[in-house]
């Protein structure tokens, strides 16, 4: 397998369609900012014989958005609920069983597809997928795991916000589940995990972070580098980043607002004069090649890592580009080997010092 | 339905879908400190309950069940009732 160098190598991978094998998406038609509009226009721009979409939400509406010649590939299916970002996530999926998310992942769940994406609230969506597709087993906690913008690649870093508090354990299973995420689903030969600290010595950190790196150290089935700091993660020090969802999340948007900081600067300097735009011109493939690596919507939202199928969380206010993206990554999370080797990783790392070595210690 | 099945239902319930370890779950096992379950995993429980024995807990009756014995007391009083 050679390995990957470019950002536009690692979109490909995420939404690369296997030959061969139909998949079936169901999209929450109500989920976001921007829905049903851009819901719809990102179903229609995938949908294809190998990748059926059902969209889920006001049937009516979504049909009239999918005009006179619907796609075949396209099927819709009604949820006369909603779930807004301002309610409270978990009484909420509770309390609208015909809500478009809790519909979409009950479909999941029941076998009437084979991934769900969402562009709804990030708690309504970890709670739908946690009770309707249901954790993958031997999971202590399933995990929000993203791409982060890093250079000259983005970086696997989970998790960004399922879990405020986490054991040492809990951790080590993140390492498990983020190394076979960037194995199977970028195709990254052994990647390096680091953990998410504030020294490198392993000593440095919580008392969880200080267990969870002696867990990590001895655990042979991790490939670990050791500690790594808040400035390693856009250097790409490693190629996974364990953190719990927290630190995780105040991490990732530091990181993701200063990158798009830095980005704007740049793009105005380099059109701030008519000599710096003919600099830029000469240097345009490569601006543009920052700009990509940097550009979160680019891997299409984040993955809730651990659960039985592939659920696939939009940015709030993506556009059909990013939904499309969210759309085509969950349904290579389906074709890839993802869930098998995570599920056996799982398995393994019981004999490892897992849970059940730790019951009887 | 016996107590001891009903027990032994929730009992696979934990293992099955919260991945709680088989040798910690007695009947005196309490949720949060003994299973180390958090507020999700618990609605998480509930909702599977609910499904299993076809009976309803509204979040009022979920925040009174705080061991495994409450749980299997809920549901032999609601399955009794019915």
């Amino acid at each position: 397998m050679s390995p990957i160098l470019t950002p536009h190598e690692v979109h490909e991978r995420l939404t690369a369609q296997a030959a061969g094998v139909t998949v079936r998406v169901a999209v929450d038609a109500a989920g976001g900012d921007n829905a049903p509009d851009e819901v719809v226009k990102a179903a229609l721009s995938v949908a294809n014989e190998r990748l059926r979409i059902t969209l889920v939400g006001a049937a009516a509406r979504v049909r009239e958005l999918l005009g006179p010649q619907p796609s075949p590939f396209i099927e819709v299916v009604e949820a006369t609920q909603v779930i807004h970002s301002d309610e409270e996530p978990v009484k909420a999926v509770r309390s609208k069983p015909d809500a478009s998310l809790v519909v979409a992942a009950r479909l999941v769940g029941s076998g009437g597809a084979d991934a769900c994406v969402s562009a709804g609230s990030t708690g309504a969506v970890l709670a739908a997928g946690l009770f309707h597709v249901h954790r993958l087993k031997g999971v202590l906690r399933p995990a929000i795991c993203t791409l982060m913008p890093a250079v000259p690649l983005p970086v696997v870093l989970l998790d960004v916000g399922a879990n405020a508090e986490v054991r040492p354990e809990h951790l080590r299973q993140f390492a498990i589940m983020g190394q076979a995420f960037a194995t199977e689903v970028i195709g990254l030969p052994n990647p390096l995990v680091g953990l998410l600290s504030i020294g490198e010595e392993p000593s440095k950190g919580t008392p969880a972070v200080i267990e969870a790196h002696k867990l990590l150290a001895a655990d042979p089935t991790i490939n670990f580098y050791g500690n790594v700091e808040g400035r390693d993660i856009m250097d790409r020090v490693v190629d996974v980043i364990v953190v719990d969802g927290f630190a995780g999340n105040i991490a990732l948007k530091a990181t993701e607002g200063a990158a798009k900081v830095i980005v704007r600067e740049i793009m105005n300097a380099v059109t701030g004069s008519w000599r710096a735009k003919i600099g830029a011109l000469i240097m345009a493939r490569d601006l543009r090649r920052i700009r990509a690596a940097l550009d979160p919507e680019e891997y299409g939202g984040a993955y809730l890592l651990g659960l039985n199928h592939p659920v696939v969380i939009a940015h709030g206010n993506s556009k059909a580009r990013g939904i499309a993206n969210a759309i085509r990554t969950a349904s290579r999370a389906v074709t890839s080997g993802l869930l098998p080797t995570m599920g056996a990783r799982l398995a393994e790392a019981v004999g490892n010092g897992g849970p059940a070595d730790e019951a009887e210690t | 339905m016996t107590r001891e099945e009903i027990f032994e239902q929730v009992k696979t319930i934990l293992v099955d879908t919260l991945s709680v370890d088989a040798d910690k779950v007695t009947i005196d096992a309490r949720f949060q400190e003994d299973l180390e379950t958090d507020s999700l995993d618990l609605v998480e429980l509930v909702m599977t309950m609910e499904e299993k024995f076809g009976i309803k807990i509204t979040d009022e009756e979920a925040a009174e069940i705080k061991t495994v014995g409450d749980a299997v007391d809920f549901v032999e009083k609601r399955i009794s009732v019915a």
